[in-house]
């Protein structure tokens, strides 16, 4: 067998397009994973084993940490461990930060705003499955009694539905800013960011009419106290809500799963090269042949959609949900977190993520609390969470602008800055046209292949 | 007509302000388009500075008017120094490194900036409000002095604020249009390396803007401090959001534009105030702010740039 094997497409090999043809390509790759597997540890053995390795301690960890670290902790053995609650919140914002990434690295749009449509997330969450709209009794398959009060959509459905409402506002708010440049677009995506939760605290005590829809002091979102219960998600009978410990931690590690398959095949696809030809340069791009409109909107609105699911599935975790969770801090967090990571880079992003949220629940207050112990007048460095962040932001832009596991191509980009930009250095202005030339051709080439995709 | 013309007055106060802090994020964006987010939490600095000032100086609402309006005025002119100095430093620290790095790399920075002042900040005055008493009074110009009878309120702290912006805010347009170092501003702006060939310094200009920028800064903390007498960690946030909107709204890097997009902004934020409620206000700011960049994507005085290469 030779070594590139799973890069020949078979005979045997499905042709369909869509969804359909995603999934075809899904399961033959699952297929073909044990070969390939057999394929990289031959080619390269210390990083193929090491990162299993990896892998297997990343799946087994909430085991590990119910059966040992947990009781370590307890007897009173010091370690700075993670419980299932934060281990999830990692998780949730791993998903958050490699949808940000499809907008802010892999198109290059600057989302500031991205806070609003997880928020829309969870807001779906909270509208389908939820006691909140008492009045109308809708059990749909789920498995809450049937008559119970209020709308109950199962959470498989959820995730879904939430992914679909925040892409579609992620294309509503595209659409009429495709014109806007650079900063522009940045703080109107801020501006729709700070709208949301706005309108979520706000819409309590509606009074409307409009033809056969009559509200009398309506209750829509619950206001500033927001909605709970919630239902936590549920699968045939088994409860993967905040009070399942390590089910949670299980069930977000699927949705991060899915989310870097995704991720990835999008990267790959036309559709991917296509952003990294606008993220490079719009006019090129655009002059080859890339439909910049229709690639900028599809951006938004797949990126939105991870945010919706993070949402939908916090929501669901948290069995509550208030406007005050979707600031522009979050916003800014996630932002932090695919630049430290290595923007462009959905492995560098995740473990941004990951490490972002580690370090600010449990690793902070886990250091404020030896220091406390010291001496109780000293700082609290949880406290002060954001002026660390702050500072190594800082510090990275200067010496590490790409992150710490950067996109080869990205690094290349923040490392040169595109021409026009940088004063007369000529290499790396003509390695940089080579560049972009060579992606828009293979844009066009392709186009040119398939033009009624 | 009275609640109108009084709407009109608190929006105009409250534009003012903004237009000090507006100016700091237009003459930076202007002239390495850069969106600086640390702008906000210098105002806030700058307050904080001021009220420590006033501390130590001693300046309480007894002080009498002749010696508290000396003092006010050093405590301006010293604040204004203050800021204007870190302002010069962060540039130096966060910014100039990255002058030729892309786009992202300084705004990264600055937010990073941001969340460094925030937190000296915090370190300084605890995370509670610190509230000051009433130098400039809180009353009535209209009744009191010229004895017409109205339900109208334009009081001294109003008065102060105007007294206090729109002498800077024409100082400024003088010094940009009409000097010699506005002119190498301009210059810069325009084309930073042909402005360099023409035997401007640069990186001299760039540090003038940010001195000025920060100087406005300062003198909007203290203006803060005396009509709103309060200041928090966390205040340059929201406050510097309102300004960038205002210069995005006038049109970035556009001076005038700067001012017409502050006093639109205090307007539209004492109108939705008092005619539909407060909970909506950012909404709306933040709704028109969307409206009218998609109709004119530059602003309302932004002209049409040319795209860069």
């Amino acid at each position: 067998m030779t070594a590139d094997a799973r890069y020949v497409i078979r005979a045997s090999d499905p042709v369909r397009s869509g969804p359909a043809g995603w999934l075809d390509q899904v399961t033959a790759a699952a297929r073909r994973a044990p070969v390939a597997y057999r394929e990289q540890l031959a080619r390269r053995r210390r990083r193929t084993i090491a990162i299993t390795i990896l892998a297997l301690l990343f799946v087994l960890y909430p085991l590990i940490n119910t059966l040992l670290l947990q009781p370590l902790v307890r007897s009173g053995v010091p370690l700075p461990v993670p419980d299932d609650t934060v281990a999830t919140f990692m998780l949730i914002f791993a998903a958050m930060a490699i949808g940000l990434n499809i907008v802010a690295g892999f198109a290059g749009l600057l989302d500031l705003g991205y806070v609003a449509f997880y928020a829309l997330g969870a807001y779906t969450a909270a509208f389908f499955a939820s006691p909140h709209f008492a009045s109308l009794s809708l059990v749909l398959f789920s498995e809450v009694a049937p008559g119970y009060p209020g709308i109950h959509v199962p959470f498989f459905v959820i995730v879904p539905l939430a992914a679909l409402i925040a892409a579609t506002f992620g294309v509503l708010l595209g659409a009429p800013t495709l014109r806007l440049r650079g900063d522009y677009l940045a703080i109107v995506t801020l501006g729709f960011g700070e709208i949301v939760p706005v309108v979520f605290k706000n819409l309590v005590g509606i009074n409307f009419q409009l033809g056969p829809i009559k509200l009398e002091n309506a209750n829509l979102t619950g206001g500033a106290v927001g909605i709970n219960p919630i239902d936590p998600p549920s699968f045939f009978g088994i409860d993967f809500g905040a009070t399942s410990g390590q089910a949670a931690v299980y069930l977000a590690m699927v949705i991060v799963a899915l989310s870097v398959i995704i991720a990835r095949n999008l990267e790959r696809s036309r559709m991917g090269r296509a952003w990294m030809a606008i993220r490079e340069d719009e006019l090129a791009a655009e002059m080859m042949g890339v439909n910049t409109v229709r690639t900028k909107l599809l951006a938004f609105g797949l990126g939105a959609s991870f945010a919706g699911v993070a949402g939908s599935l916090q929501a669901s975790y948290l069995g509550a949900t208030t406007s005050d969770f979707f600031q522009f801090s979050t916003s800014i967090l996630v932002l932090i977190m695919i630049i430290l990571g290595g923007i462009g880079n959905i492995w560098g992003v995740m473990a941004g993520a990951l490490a972002l949220v580690y370090v600010d629940k449990t690793f902070l207050p886990w250091i404020a609390q030896r220091v406390q112990a010291i001496n109780s007048d000293l700082p609290n460095a949880a406290q002060f969470n954001f002026l660390i962040f702050g500072i190594i932001l800082v510090i990275m832009m200067r010496f590490r602008p790409e992150g710490f596991i950067p996109s080869r191509q990205r690094a290349a980009e923040l490392r040169h800055a595109p021409p026009g930009q940088q004063i007369g250095s000529a290499a790396t202005l003509g390695e940089d046209a080579v560049k972009s030339e060579e992606t828009s051709q293979a844009i066009a080439a392709e186009q040119a292949a398939e033009p009624d995709a | 007509m009275e609640q109108l013309i009084q709407t009109i007055i608190i929006g105009l106060a409250n534009g003012l302000q903004y237009a000090l802090v507006a100016l700091g994020y237009t003459l930076v964006y202007g002239i390495i388009e850069l969106i600086n987010f640390a702008h906000g939490d210098l105002f806030m600095l700058g307050s904080m500075i001021a009220l420590g000032l006033f501390f130590l100086l001693g300046v309480t609402s007894s002080t009498p008017i002749a010696q508290a309006g000396l003092l006010i005025l050093l405590i301006i002119a010293l604040t204004m120094i203050a800021t204007a100095t870190i302002n010069w430093s962060i540039e130096r620290v966060a910014y100039r490194p990255l002058r030729n790095a892309p786009k992202l790399a300084p705004l990264i920075s600055a937010i990073g900036m941001s969340f460094v002042l925030q937190n000296i900040g915090l370190l300084a005055a605890g995370p509670a409000n610190k509230g000051f008493e009433n130098v400039v009074p809180n009353t009535n110009i209209l009744t009191t002095l010229l004895g017409i009878q109205t339900s109208i309120e334009f009081t001294y702290k109003q008065l102060f604020v105007a007294v206090v912006t729109i002498p800077l805010l024409v100082g400024l347009t003088w010094f940009v249009s009409r000097t010699r170092q506005g002119k190498a501003m301009r210059a810069t702006a325009q084309d930073p390396d042909t402005a360099g060939l023409m035997g401007i310094d640069v990186n001299r200009t760039i540090s003038l803007t940010f001195l000025i920028g920060g100087a406005l800064a300062g003198a909007a903390g203290v203006v803060q401090i005396l009509f709103n007498n309060a200041t928090v960690w966390n205040l340059g946030f929201r406050f510097g959001l309102n300004s960038f909107t205002s210069a995005v709204l006038g049109g970035i890097g556009n001076l005038q534009g700067a001012v017409v997009g502050a006093i639109i902004l205090g307007l539209i934020n004492a109108f939705s105030d008092r005619y539909l409620s407060a909970n909506w206000t950012n909404a709306i700011v933040f709704a028109v702010l969307i409206t009218i960049l998609v109709f004119r994507p530059t602003g309302l005085l932004g002209q049409q740039l040319a795209e860069r290469a």
